[in-house]
């Protein structure tokens, strides 16, 4: 029983990271007003690039990585051009762009189908590592995970602690007001869809590079909508973010754990579980939240100056 | 009026008061236009001759008799998925959910032949219920979430979706499964469950439900006082409450009947083109459903105009794919090229740009 807990919260990580970058750049996104339902397809693009460049590169894992993120830069950039620059509807652009996405990488991407990666490999401290219980669960993560804790610092010291994060969280509570005071509303928004949509790509290049060790066509399987509901439950703060990004990385761990000592639970049953704990937690918000959800003033809104609301 | 007006760089954007009828229209079809080059580009980088690509999606789909079969056998459900999301949409209720209360209403038809419910010569008619029942019992949860909780329903009925795909998986791999059969399905529905053929290609009555569905849902939404409470309460919900019409009950109403269309349209595939529960029975109709009421404009006559093109669109790039062994995903890239290139005209629909000096 021990071993099997021990294992789960070791394999807790390299499910939650994903999710937990992709909610973290959601934030910045949203927290500057702009929905970003693309992320779905965002973190496939990512996952994909993440993949192909790695195996043409010579299974450069640096390079694999940079590429995820470029390929989320790039995709997102697309996205904030239809929603930033030109105002369009968030919701219909946003779809628009994951089945893009699909559609994109699974009409490119036969040649590196199916064909398993080393990708993100486990990092060995020496004795560290060996320590009992805590060396498998601390001491033993892959790169990113480590990574992952100063970059949801900074995401937090930036949106909280610095005078720019409070100008973009200005720009998406109230724009007209931001606008006012001289912050250049699409200037923010666009550098927060793009620096957002990077982290995304990033989850999904990590997802394939550490998660799965393959691309498969559509692999990412609803977790960017996932993300999404992440970010609802987190109530758009990125420390309750990772603890959210925890319990359903946990969740998601546990299926392979379940399957390995061989339980006897049906295999797609189990799957559902992810998707079924998302929509159990969207309505624990709603039952909790009467004051309101939290969410920023101006999300979903695209901003003309002295346009009729 | 004060003049609104944005720049951006050396170009100026001005929100113009009202938009011709013609010039909003020749947008449109502008950008189309635009998407339809964009994918014909793709399919030649791809390594498909030009004139294949206009033999493949017009000659052969259009002008040729069988092609034209397979697109009205492809239309029926083309129309349902797409008057599905545009009665959701009338009333600002993004339902992304289609292909969930598709494959339920599939399973709906699938489980009166399973259990084998009532004499024969009314199954088929249960199982039309059984399609109706298992797409609005699909989206009740999302609904109720909604309404009652104000839980957001794009991402509720989006989930939902995988959570359907993932039981067919387990019926199909478990209690439903047809021993006999190659790939994972469930048993051939009999002669009295299928859907009787007209007798030109595959067509079948399904297309005469599907036709009189648009027929009815334009009726409710143009001519009828729930259509008009429909239209105020998705243009303007607060006012609408305001002026004591039931909101809540007719967004629940436009909802459930949404849910049926979409299930209605997984028992047109399943009884009458499947003849069975299988892994495909929904693929590519969620998404169709939402760009054929989005092209559209939520209008249910021009649902039926769009979701046949959407059918050629269907039929050609079905044969492209077998023939250059192009993936699935195809039809679902050139669909989202041209609604972004839509989205991106409602750009020019909305603002005036000028060059400044």
């Amino acid at each position: 029983m021990v071993e099997f807990i021990v294992n789960w919260v070791a394999f807790t990580p390299v499910f939650a990271v994903p999710l937990m970058l992709a909610s973290i750049g959601l934030i910045i996104n949203e927290r500057a007003g702009v929905m970003n339902l693309g992320a779905e397809g965002i973190m496939l693009v990512g996952a994909f690039a993440g993949v192909v460049v790695y195996i043409e590169s010579g299974n450069i894992l640096a390079l694999g990585t940079l590429g995820a993120i470029a390929a989320g830069l790039v995709v997102s950039a697309l996205f904030a051009f239809m929603v930033v620059t030109m105002r369009l509807n968030q919701v219909v652009a946003g779809i628009a762009i994951v089945f893009f996405a699909s559609g994109l990488t699974g009409l490119i991407g036969n040649p590196w189908t199916e064909r398993a990666v080393e990708g993100f490999t486990k990092v060995d401290m020496g004795v560290l590592s060996t320590i009992p219980v805590l060396g498998k669960i601390v001491f033993s993560q892959d790169l990113m995970v480590y990574a992952s804790v100063p970059i949801v610092y900074f995401v937090w010291r930036f949106l909280h602690r610095s005078i720019p994060g409070m100008k973009l969280r200005a720009v998406g509570e109230n724009p007209q007001a931001a606008d006012a005071a001289g912050v250049s509303i699409d200037l923010m928004r666009f550098g927060a869809v793009v620096t957002g949509g990077a982290l995304v790509g990033l989850a999904g290049g990590y997802l394939a590079l550490a998660a799965s060790k393959i691309w498969v066509e559509d692999m990412t399987h609803g977790r960017g909508w996932i993300a999404v509901a992440l970010v609802i439950f987190a109530r758009w703060r990125p420390g309750r973010a990772v603890l959210g990004a925890l319990l359903f990385g946990g969740i998601e761990a546990l299926i392979p754990r379940i399957q390995a000592v061989g339980l006897a639970v049906p295999q797609y049953l189990l799957l559902m579980m992810p998707y079924l704990v998302t929509l159990a937690v969207l309505t624990y918000v709603g039952l909790v939240s009467r004051t309101g959800s939290g969410a920023p003033g101006a999300l979903g809104l695209p901003y003309v100056r002295e346009d009729r609301r | 009026m004060p003049s609104r007006t944005l720049a951006i760089g050396r170009i100026s954007l001005e929100v113009r008061q009202g938009i011709e009828f013609w010039l909003h229209g020749l947008i449109v079809l502008a950008s189309i236009a635009v998407g339809l080059g964009i994918s014909v580009l793709l399919l030649v980088v791809s390594g498909i001759d030009v004139s294949n690509i206009f033999e493949e999606f017009i000659v052969f789909t259009f002008f040729d008799s069988a092609g034209l079969a397979d697109v009205l056998l492809e239309w029926a459900p083309l129309i349902l998925v797409g008057l599905s999301a545009a009665v959701a949409f009338r009333v600002q209720f993004w339902n992304i959910g289609i292909e969930g209360q598709f494959v339920w209403g599939a399973i709906g038809a699938t489980v009166v032949m399973i259990y084998d419910i009532g004499p024969s010569w009314i199954q088929i008619y249960l199982m039309f219920l059984g399609g109706i029942i298992g797409g609005m019992a699909w989206i009740a949860v999302p609904a109720f979430l909604r309404l009652r909780l104000q839980v957001n329903e794009i991402i509720s009925t989006l989930l939902l979706n995988y959570v359907a795909a993932l039981f067919v998986l387990n019926q199909l791999f478990g209690a439903w499964q047809d021993p006999a059969a190659v790939y994972y399905k469930t048993a051939q529905f009999a002669a009295y469950q299928r859907l009787p053929l007209i007798g030109w290609g595959q067509i079948h009555v399904g297309l005469f439900i599907a036709l009189a569905a648009a027929l009815i849902v334009w009726l409710v939404t143009e001519r009828s006082r729930f259509g008009a409470y429909m239209k105020f309460v998705g243009s303007n919900p607060g006012m609408a409450l305001a002026s004591g019409i039931p909101v809540t009950l007719t967004i629940l109403a436009a909802v459930m009947l949404s849910g049926s269309l979409s299930g209605l349209g997984g028992y047109l595939v399943a009884s009458g083109q499947e003849y069975a529960l299988t892994i495909y029975v929904a693929i590519g109709y969620g998404f169709s459903g939402i760009v054929i009421a989005f092209l559209s404009r939520n209008n249910p006559a021009a649902v039926v105009v769009v979701s046949f093109l959407m059918a050629g669109l269907y039929v050609g790039g079905e044969s492209i794919q077998v023939f250059y062994g192009l993936p699935e995903a195809l039809i679902g890239l050139i669909q989202s090229i041209i609604v972004i290139c839509v989205v991106g005209s409602e750009f020019f629909v909305r603002y005036r740009v000028r060059w400044m000096r």
